[in-house]
């Protein structure tokens, strides 16, 4: 199943931005509030929800709320309205085929064989028979997509997710995400390709991240306005509602055990009946 | 003879014992066909033809008859429901069944086309877990968990988890957090309900 996925700024922008929302939360890092010691109820609330700096957090969820508003979902409505659905998800097709590569590296970096063999047809079949990632072929013969990214990595490797963080663009998520969205811009070959002078490349990789930004606030505009109208304190919902997520995809990584056999390799009957999917 | 006794109420405990506690795989069985039935009374609903009046009656049936609308709201208030008065506790419970087929009605016009595939069914604990796709135009396609309590006896939907966020964590700390930045007042809540509830019908 498809998750949200950010927009990625280039990696010198970001790498700018990181650094400006460094001293920016260093500068306003105002603390949440701890609970007196004596309600070991509201002590025990506190550390579940894992906001040390929510005042803070709240900030930037105004800030990213209002740019939202004036920008990015008028930008997905209109986008909506002039492209057609099966145009939308060619996009979407072509910029999740795209992505591959970076995706490749972390199901290796997960020890996932068998999701990195998956990564890797998928992209070599809608590559070319799916003209550019244009279509997903590779789903109907049997190796659907799933999430990877530096963070799930990390996850798998046993780094804690630490407290919750708002960050500018970014959104919700914590500092072990926030470092994977970098890494993973990193790792990502079409973030090396072309020089500084190369207008082409500039053209796609800006291109490519506008797209992105669209197209994933596209696809989640009619949940994210039903969430706002019905929760009666948004920020935490949308904490709550990142962190599962998060957890949700990170425990299907840990749990597709699927390895890659070979045919012709005996193997016990249990294991044949568990590994078909 | 004299084992004969024993033997047979041995032999009637364990089909008694068979027949209350059907084994789990058939209960998840059971889970699954309750929900296809509610998923296509849902679905029948919402794509159906009469007018929004109509359609929230029927949601409303089907919300109460399927669906543990006062147990989800006690887990929605967590740790404050022991703190409430029972007037509270009361009040509560009639504006959350408010809130839910509100929800749940309001964007029924969202969801004109919907449609939905069943996938397995599993037990988990006490409870049955259903997966489904959920396909919407406009969107796409969204996997649905749906939590059933009492599969084999009296099935009621406790949980729906869309794509691993579960609803009534999410409200539970939606709620949690309003109540701590409005000095634990329940009575504070439940006039923000009320006040959601007269914005979205």
């Amino acid at each position: 199943m498809r998750s949200v996925r950010r927009a990625r700024p280039s990696f010198a922008g970001t790498s700018r931005l990181l650094a400006l929302s460094a001293i920016l939360l260093i500068g306003l890092a105002a603390c949440a509030t701890k609970p007196p010691a004596d309600d070991p109820d509201a002590v025990a609330d506190f550390k579940q929800t894992n906001d040390p700096l929510e005042p803070t957090n709240r900030v930037f969820y105004a800030i990213n709320n209002g740019i939202d508003t004036v920008i990015l979902r008028p930008l997905a409505q209109a986008y909506r309205f002039a492209v057609p659905g099966a145009v939308r998800q060619g996009i979407h097709n072509v910029l999740s085929n795209i992505a591959t590569p970076g995706q490749l590296t972390n199901d290796m970096l997960e020890g996932k064989p068998r999701r990195a063999g998956d990564t890797a047809m998928r992209f070599l079949i809608n590559t070319t028979v799916g003209v550019f990632g244009i279509f997903d072929v590779a789903k109907r013969w049997g190796y659907p997509d799933h999430d990877a990214d530096f963070g799930m990595t990390m996850a798998n490797w046993g780094v804690p997710e630490g407290p919750f963080l708002f960050l500018p663009v970014l959104g919700p998520t914590d500092p072990r995400d926030a470092a994977g969205f970098g890494i993973n811009i990193a790792i990502d070959p079409f973030t090396w390709v072309g020089g500084p002078n190369d207008t082409g490349w500039t053209v796609f990789k800006w291109t490519r991240y506008g797209l992105n930004a669209v197209d994933s606030r596209e696809r989640v505009l009619d949940s994210l306005d039903q969430i706002k109208k019905t929760a009666l304190d948004p920020y935490a919902t949308f904490r709550s509602l990142y962190r599962q997520h998060r957890h949700a995809q990170i425990e299907e990584m840990r749990n597709d055990h699927g390895a890659t056999v070979p045919v012709w390799f005996p193997r016990p009957a249990s294991e044949s009946s568990a590994s078909s999917k | 003879m004299i084992y004969r006794r024993p033997f047979l109420t041995f032999a009637a405990a364990s089909a008694l014992l068979t027949a209350v506690h059907p084994s789990r795989a058939q209960s998840a069985d059971r889970a699954s066909a309750f929900l296809k039935s509610l998923g296509d009374q849902l679905v029948a609903v919402v794509n159906g033809p009469g007018s929004i009046g109509s359609k929230r009656a029927a949601m409303t049936r089907i919300i109460d008859s399927d669906v543990d609308v006062d147990g989800i709201g006690r887990f929605c208030l967590g740790r404050y429901w022991r703190l409430a008065t029972p007037e509270q506790q009361k009040q509560y419970l009639k504006i959350f069944r408010e809130v839910l087929v509100t929800n749940i009605t309001s964007k029924l016009g969202d969801y004109q086309g919907v449609t939905f595939t069943m996938g397995r069914s599993r037990p988990q604990d006490e409870e049955a877990v259903v997966s489904t796709t959920v396909i919407r135009p406009n969107n796409p396609p969204t996997a649905v968990d749906w939590i059933i309590a009492n599969p084999s006896s009296d099935p009621k939907v406790i949980d729906v988890v869309a794509e691993g966020t579960s609803l009534r964590l999410t409200q539970r700390q939606d709620y949690a957090s309003y109540l701590a930045h409005n000095n634990n007042s329940i009575e504070a809540l439940i006039t923000a309900m009320r006040n959601q509830v007269s914005q979205n019908s």
